[in-house]
């Protein structure tokens, strides 16, 4: 994660007249190094760790099932098979149906394409707005920091859910996108505020130093020298603000305070939930199951794929297996020899 | 030193303030405003449309420059007046005295008895790291927390209570059951509120657990634990001074706003077990368009979250010797 | 691959040794590769002795060998002997938990590198010392009064450190309240791994002082294990140079400065930051120290030593005498003068800046 130029107290020995001859470097080649040191190795590692992969997979699958999968699968309507069909019995619908005839796995198909726009749209606003505050901040200071950490804090202290519940219920929002940006009208702010004494430390970097007294200007050094240095951070927060437009909306869903026009796995929750009480039984129990699978392993995709994200930021593990990066284990010198071993 | 209490007291303050505009701003903004609504509330009363009119007419006569209307909310606010619930015809702040105990007493147990598991299992895992422990903790630990806390309240619901009937699928506590510091009544009230902690704990602990894990991991890795063996430290006292103080410490504050955040979860949780604290009727307030019960708690829960943030920012420097001499670093 | 080293024993071995390694290895892969390859070395009672190597050279593992303190996973082989004045020897490396816990600060203690990170960030000082005390049996109150001389003779306030929390203190401060802490169960022997790399240069030269201070004071053996060569010369008695993970040359402390009779001594002697050398004199060693997994055949120095000849490419070098106590594990230790001369002329009073200021 850390550029490896500095070599610092007791790396300075003997040797150090081995590594010193990258002084000129064209605007390409730090592209290429730019890819090559926060894109491909973080992927690298990343993708070493089985958890990335699982979770990559199975947010495909759901890629799939929202993209190709409804147009191969009918949309729920009511009516459209015999009502309160029991699971795996017909065909026409393999997950059985509702007490109103409607196809539950339909009904779970169609909800796909909404959730993930909506995960789309929140993650995208919550981080965007995360890294353009806590960049600036931590980089700027001054003034401008101090209105803006004061914004965050704030932000930060009001409590999401009853927040959107009552934004939600004043705006009415209809929109999958508009409802993924008010769930996280102020996810943001946390993330914001870790971003931003991120960036505190990077810019003590020399090389942030040097292209600051170069004169290039500070939107240019914050998108070329600061915000790729934050990038891994800022996907691993990426699947967990995705996690939460899930968690949140499906909540919403289930209350019944969004508006019911969309399909959804609450809205399925919602009425599953209501017979069930109803029948006092489990009779309707495979109508909540569909929905809490569906539920389930999108959340289990997103925290899988933060927690193999994660990896790329402990130091420890990633010179393990990137091996190269040695560098950065300043501090021990003959025991950084075993890890090296063990691989 | 000063200066950092000044600086969060203010804070507080400042959040707190931006909350209450925000809602005053809130029920302007609702479609067709309060002037509707009290239409409608009329209506619903089953009062005489030409009586209806002449209120309402009365009413907009009377209505107040925007700052003047701000200033009186303000001041009833400060006086502890949150208005009167349409819904209930009752006052918001004697709805909010009734249930808040019940969700805070939800809540905070949750909490803690969530964070109780997290560290202890962390720090164990921690200390196994690589074994199979580890990994079946871990993806155990990621399983649970890809559920969230409504499905597994709904999955208990349909199964101890609709199926089995071995738990209560409502209420806090049986009807009948009058008030008392007796076994029986916080018998009773541990059964109904056995579900919802339940529902909380398995489906949080689980992130805690992972964030103990990394703590701790690192802790074990720090010189200082190294050269603590070195000394011949017992080992009981290395993993509770050692490697415990200092892993446990970063999650102090999450701690604190993890109940700030539980609070405003209680919404669906409560509503999902027919528990009447403050979210069960912020839910009704919702369903209901019952706006003032509606930002009355909505007022109480960010205050919930304000405070423990601030007691969190206030409290640190005491578990933390480094914040104490320390102007910048934060909690969080 | 162990090297035997038996018949050049008068290299290493010494009058009155406090502690004796024999054979000393330590491997994480089964004895695949070894990160400390069969060292053999005595520690004369009442000595200082330097130890230098690069990064990744092994010195700190020889160094946590002494006190059976190796990082799991790795094992540790070989012999260990600690002889305390007028007592039976004792094998470190066949101690049960509870003798080893009280050799281990009470005989043998170390002082890390990176003091910054010794001290527990949620404990004062004073909590450090009385638990070590307690933990050994120590009366605390006499241990105490100990601390805080140690401390006075350190130049720190006792009271005022015992008082503070590690991050109220300066690098220098918490290295020198570390140098106290290592030495109040007053052990014979005091191991410092890297002591001072943190810390700049006009503070290393003042704790080097107050070593050498100490050691008199308190009648200590002391290993000292630096990268910084100039450093160590002006401390210690005796040096042995290490080069992936084996020891390449041993003898006093002035024979090694001014008449070094292996390649790599030589080349280090050039490369290593002078206060009075130019910095156009100065010459990098070319080429890197070569990782335990991929140790070259023979004399691990031979692809970076211009004087390596077949016999060098396959056998390991024993010791070959260059005086009574001074020793060369190179075939062509005599041509090496000629081949890598020295840049600048070598003294001890040269080299030292530690002259007591």
């Amino acid at each position: 994660m850390k550029p490896t130029e500095s070599e610092t107290g007791t790396e300075e020995e003997f040797s150090f007249g081995t590594t010193q001859s990258d002084v000129e470097v064209t605007t390409a080649d730090r592209l290429r190094n730019f890819y090559r040191e926060f894109i491909y190795k973080p992927g690298l590692v990343a993708w070493e760790d089985n958890r990335t992969r699982i979770g990559a997979t199975i947010l495909a699958v759901y890629v799939f099932i929202g993209t190709v999968g409804t147009w191969f699968y009918r949309a729920p309507t009511t009516n459209q098979s015999e009502r309160s069909i029991q699971p795996f019995q017909t065909m026409e619908a393999p997950l059985g149906t509702t007490s109103s005839g409607e196809d539950v796995l339909a009904m779970a198909i169609h909800a796909t394409p909404e959730m993930l726009i909506m995960i789309l749209s929140g993650g995208i606003f919550a981080t965007g707005l995360a890294v353009l505050i806590g960049t600036v901040a931590g980089y700027k200071g001054g003034t401008t920091d101090r209105i803006l950490t004061t914004f965050s804090d704030v932000a930060m202290s009001i409590p999401g859910l009853p927040l959107i519940m009552v934004l939600a219920v004043v705006v009415s929002p209809e929109r999958a996108v508009v409802i993924g940006i008010l769930i996280t009208i102020n996810y943001w702010a946390g993330l914001a505020r870790s971003i931003r004494s991120q960036v505190l430390t990077i810019r003590e970097h020399s090389y942030v130093e040097a292209s600051r007294t170069m004169g290039v200007s500070t939107p240019r050094i914050l998108i070329k020298d600061v915000i790729p240095n934050i990038m891994p951070y800022v996907l691993v927060n990426f699947a967990n603000a995705a996690r939460y437009v899930v968690f949140a909306s499906v909540g919403l869903y289930y209350l019944g305070i969004l508006p019911t026009s969309v399909a959804n796995w609450g809205i399925q929750l919602d009425n599953a939930y209501s017979q069930a009480g109803a029948l006092s039984g489990g009779g309707t129990m495979y109508q909540l199951v569909v929905p809490m699978i569906a539920i389930m392993f999108l959340a289990l995709g997103l925290i899988l794929l933060a927690q193999g994200m994660d990896r790329v930021f402990n130091p420890r593990v990633r010179t393990r297996l990137a091996g190269e990066s040695r560098g950065e284990a300043e501090d021990d010198e003959d025991n950084a020899a075993p890890t090296e071993v063990m691989t | 030193m000063n200066n950092y209490y000044l600086k969060r007291t203010g804070r507080a303050v400042l959040t707190l303030w931006v909350t209450v505009t925000v809602t005053f701003g809130l029920i302007r903004a609702i479609p067709g405003g309060p002037l509707e609504m009290l239409r409608a509330r009329l209506v619903r009363q089953g009062v005489d449309p030409s009586r209806i009119d002449a209120i309402i007419q009365s009413r907009q006569e009377e209505s107040q420059p925007i700052y003047v209307e701000y200033y009186e909310y303000m001041s009833s606010l400060l006086s502890g007046n949150l208005g009167e619930s349409f819904y209930f015809r009752e006052p918001v702040s004697n709805i909010i005295t009734d249930a808040l105990p019940w969700t805070v007493f939800v809540m905070v147990t949750a909490t803690i008895i969530l964070f109780a598991i997290a560290i202890v299992w962390g720090a164990i895992i921690a200390y196994k790291e690589g074994s199979t422990f580890d990994t079946v903790s871990s993806g155990l630990s990621i399983l649970m927390s890809s559920i969230p806390f409504y499905v597994l309240g709904i999955l208990f619901v349909v199964v101890f209570s609709y199926r089995f009937g071995v738990f209560p699928a409502r209420y806090r506590t049986s009807p009948g059951v009058t008030a008392s510091l007796s076994i029986p009544f916080v018998g009773n009230v541990l059964y109904h509120a056995a579900l919802p902690i339940a529902s909380i704990v398995i489906t949080q602990v689980g992130l805690q657990t992972l964030a103990m894990r990394g703590n701790s991991i690192q802790v074990l890795g720090e010189d200082f634990v190294r050269v603590a063996r070195l000394r011949g430290l017992p080992d009981r006292r290395i993993a509770v001074r050692y490697v415990g103080r200092n892993a446990i410490l970063p999650m102090y504050t999450g701690f604190l706003t993890l109940i700030g955040f539980n609070l405003g979860g209680s919404v669906i949780l409560e509503e999902i077990f027919t528990y009447t604290g403050i979210g069960y009727y912020m839910f009704e307030a919702l369903i209901n368009r019952d706006y003032p019960l509606m930002m009355g708690i909505f007022l109480v829960i960010t205050t919930a979250l304000v405070l423990s943030v601030y007691i969190a920012d206030l409290t640190y420097g005491l578990v933390d010797p480094r914040v104490k001499s320390g102007d910048s670093s934060e909690a969080y | 691959m162990a090297i035997d080293q038996t018949t050049e024993e008068q290299v290493y071995s010494t009058d009155d040794p406090i502690v004796t390694i024999r054979d000393s290895a330590v491997t994480y892969d089964e004895g695949k590769s070894y990160v400390l390859d069969h060292v053999s070395l005595d520690l004369e009672r009442g000595e200082i002795l330097g130890i230098v190597g690069e990064s990744g050279s092994g010195k700190s593992m020889l160094a946590s060998s002494l006190l059976d303190a190796i990082p799991s996973p790795g094992r540790l082989t070989g012999e260990i002997t600690y002889r305390p004045d007028g007592e039976e020897p004792i094998n470190v490396l066949e101690l049960d938990k509870d003798e080893r816990r009280s050799l281990r600060w009470e005989d043998i203690s170390m002082v890390f590198q990176g003091a910054m990170n010794s001290f527990n960030p949620t404990m004062d000082l004073r909590t450090h010392f009385e638990e070590t005390l307690q933990a050994h049996d120590a009366d605390i109150e006499a241990g105490i009064e100990r601390a805080e001389e140690l401390l006075e003779d350190l130049y720190l306030e006792p009271n005022r450190v015992l008082d503070s929390y590690p991050h109220e203190l300066s690098g220098g401060m918490q290295q020198r309240a570390l140098i106290a802490l290592s030495l109040v169960l007053e052990p014979d022997v005091l191991v410092m791994d890297e002591p001072t790399a943190a810390l700049d240069l006009l503070m290393q030269r003042s704790i080097l002082m107050l070593l050498s201070n100490l050691q008199e004071k308190y009648n200590l053996t002391m290993v000292f294990i630096t990268h910084d060569l100039p450093l160590v010369a002006a401390l210690a008695d005796r040096m042995a140079i290490m080069y992936a993970f084996r020891l390449v040359e041993i003898g006093e402390t002035r024979d090694i400065v001014e008449n070094a009779a292996h390649p790599y001594t030589r080349a280090l002697l050039n490369s290593t930051p002078n206060l009075d050398a130019p910095l156009s004199e100065m010459q990098p060693i070319e080429g890197q120290s070569p990782a335990p997994i991929n140790m070259p055949s023979g004399c691990a120095y031979h692809p970076r030593c211009p004087l390596a000849t077949e016999e060098c490419r396959t056998t390991v070098p024993d010791y070959h005498n260059v005086d009574t106590e001074h020793g060369s594990a190179c075939y062509h230790w005599e041509e090496s003068y000629d081949e890598v001369p020295l840049v600048y002329e070598n003294s001890l009073d040269g080299t030292t800046g530690g002259e007591n200021q």
